[in-house]
């Protein structure tokens, strides 16, 4: 048995054959990666990348879906498109089965001069118009971005520099990964409030998080209909995260402990990790999203045939009109978003209205509910430990829901006659 | 040779541009609160250009970046806001040099697939975003920059 001094006499042995001291000199890149976590200069930076990551968004997104899927769908001089050659193949426009799958035969009439992809509203026309022309491209830019964030070590970084605004709030800087993934998809975010210690965090990141951050594919369909007031929008919703957010940490018990992170060293990317990582995420999006976003188009035509959207129109007319000012034909895509929130805002943009009303029907779009797809994630989230937890995880979110809806919904229709939109 | 003397015919270069670049984000942010379009040559800043007030505050920082690293350009931390102020500049005018590549190649909306080959070099003629123009003055200095640093250390080894 070794003595305590022994030990350490053959520690001292080894590391005098086997570290070589010296003076460490700093690098250009310990140099970045010092200033990218100061908040003085980390803010302009991080202010710089998530430019960046927009403009990306916008370019690579744009160049697929106006560029050439829009002429793919809905055609163009030399070329018929697939929603008119699908009008063609059926003769009778008339029948449910048309209404269903291909669509309003209004739009197939020769004069007809609007928006063909969007306005069809079937389920082979203008559902897989937004799921393949729409929504894959945004998504492929958002994660492209996204992971390359994570590859070089940047997102750590955004992490440690928003901690101090997240713990005002009750979070703390890890909550940026789910935020930021929430951008994408709400569905693996909510997988990543993991990350989050307490209960508390995690109810309060799972609430915010599944209302007030758009995912991706809804923020495609968004830059398509009110291209001018995309940020705006975003940042309505990220007042409302941090305003929400803040009263929430104020009303729910528990603890909310300070984060102690190990920020990696930036490295550059290895292009078959960002190749893989980004065809496992856009797999997941075809396999999981695209089925349920042509279920929701049937479904909402479905009831459409079958009187139940105007009844529910009627009913919900006070509300609409009188409390958010927007018109009674937006429970449609109020009832789609429950399917898939970035459809329910294409099927918005059929609808005519004035820019306020469209404004802020798009954001009533993303408050008014999680679509179904998150919501079953934060059931399974909620119900892992107890069925009592769970029952109290989606009390505790439809109510605060509620609230949202109608406090922050109508709010933005007087700011918007404020600002004259 | 002394590799701080390198440094100095650079920190004149870098604090002259570091004023561009702020100048220039001081006038993105008037423009945007003000309103209206502003045309100087090339350039062009016009209110109805999308995130022009992000923009602007984002080459503001920049130029204070870039500015305020001219001073003892031998430290590393002082090269490293050098690096980012120019990082930055490419965030802003690399996206919108993308978005114009990107923008360039697929046809006019109810027309053919892609652009005639006319059409494609015309979509590149001006005016354009300050930034864009200022990508080229970034590239230039920081590879001189880079090279001078890499020989000083290989002539102290």
């Amino acid at each position: 048995m070794l003595s305590d001094e022994q030990k350490w006499e053959i520690i001292d042995n080894i590391s005098g054959k086997t570290v070589t001291y010296g003076e460490y000199r700093t690098t250009i890149k310990d140099a970045v990666a010092e200033i990218t976590v100061k908040p003085l200069t980390g803010i302009p930076i991080a202010m710089a990348v998530l430019y960046g990551f927009w403009s990306f968004f916008g370019a690579v997104a744009g160049f697929f879906t106006d560029g050439f899927f829009v002429k793919l769908f809905g055609g163009s001089e030399t070329f018929i498109g697939i929603i008119p050659w699908l009008g063609e193949q059926l003769s009778n426009h008339q029948s449910s089965l048309f209404k269903i799958f291909i669509g309003d035969p209004n739009v197939f009439l020769p004069d007809y001069a609007g928006d063909i992809c969007f306005e069809a509203g079937g389920v082979l026309t203008t559902g897989l118009f937004v799921a393949l022309g729409v929504v894959l491209p945004a998504i492929f830019a958002f994660y492209l971005f996204m992971i390359f964030m994570e590859d070089t070590g940047y997102l750590p970084r955004l992490a440690v520099l928003i901690d101090t605004l997240f713990y005002k709030i009750g979070l703390h800087g890890f909550a940026v990964v789910p935020m930021i993934l929430s951008f994408g998809c709400n569905v693996p975010a909510v997988a990543a409030t993991r990350n989050l210690e307490t209960e508390k965090e995690r109810f309060m990141m799972m609430s915010l998080l599944a209302v007030f951050i758009p995912c991706g594919a809804q923020l495609g369909v968004m830059l398509e209909v009110v291209p001018g007031y995309v940020g705006m929008i975003i940042l309505y919703l990220l007042l409302g995260f941090f305003v929400f957010g803040y009263v929430l940490n104020k009303l729910i018990p528990g603890r909310s402990p300070e984060m102690l992170l190990d920020v990696p060293p930036y490295h550059r990317p290895r292009w078959n990790n960002v190749r893989r990582k980004l065809w496992t995420r856009i797999r997941g999006f075809l396999v999981s999203a695209i089925p349920l976003m042509l279920l929701g188009v049937f479904l909402v035509n479905g009831l459409y045939l079958l009187g139940v959207i105007d009844w529910l129109a009627d009913i919900m007319t006070p509300i609409l009109t009188g409390w958010f000012d927007v018109p009674s034909e937006t429970v449609a895509p109020l009832i789609t978003a429950f399917m898939r929130k970035d459809l329910a805002v294409a099927q918005l943009g059929a609808i005519e209205m004035t820019m306020s009303q469209l404004i802020t029907s798009v954001v009533l779009v993303s408050l008014y509910f999680p679509c179904v797809a998150t919501l079953a994630m934060i059931l399974k989230e909620g119900w892992q430990h107890s069925v009592k937890e769970g029952f109290v995880f989606l009390m505790g979110s439809l109510v605060a829901l509620f609230v949202v809806i109608f406090l922050w919904g109508g709010l933005l229709r007087w700011i918007l006659v404020l600002a004259g939109v | 040779m002394n590799v701080n003397k390198n440094y100095g015919a650079f920190s004149g270069y870098f604090a002259v541009f570091g004023i561009i670049v702020l100048l220039i984000g001081v006038a993105e942010i008037i423009v945007s609160l003000t309103g209206g379009c502003f045309e100087y040559g090339p350039l062009i800043v016009c209110d109805e250009e999308d995130f022009l007030i992000w923009r602007g505050l984002i080459l503001l920082f920049s130029g204070l970046f870039i500015t305020s690293s001219v001073n003892n350009m031998s430290d590393v931390h002082q090269q490293a806001k050098l690096v980012m102020g120019n990082i930055m500049i490419w965030l802003v005018g690399g996206m919108a040099l993308l978005g114009m590549i990107l923008g360039s190649i697929p046809g006019p909306e109810d027309g053919t697939w892609f652009n005639t080959f006319s059409d494609l070099v015309a979509s590149y003629g001006g005016p354009y975003m300050p930034s864009l123009v200022l990508l080229p003055f970034t590239v230039i200095p920081v590879l001189i920059l880079y090279r001078t640093r890499i020989r000083g250390q290989s002539k102290k080894n």
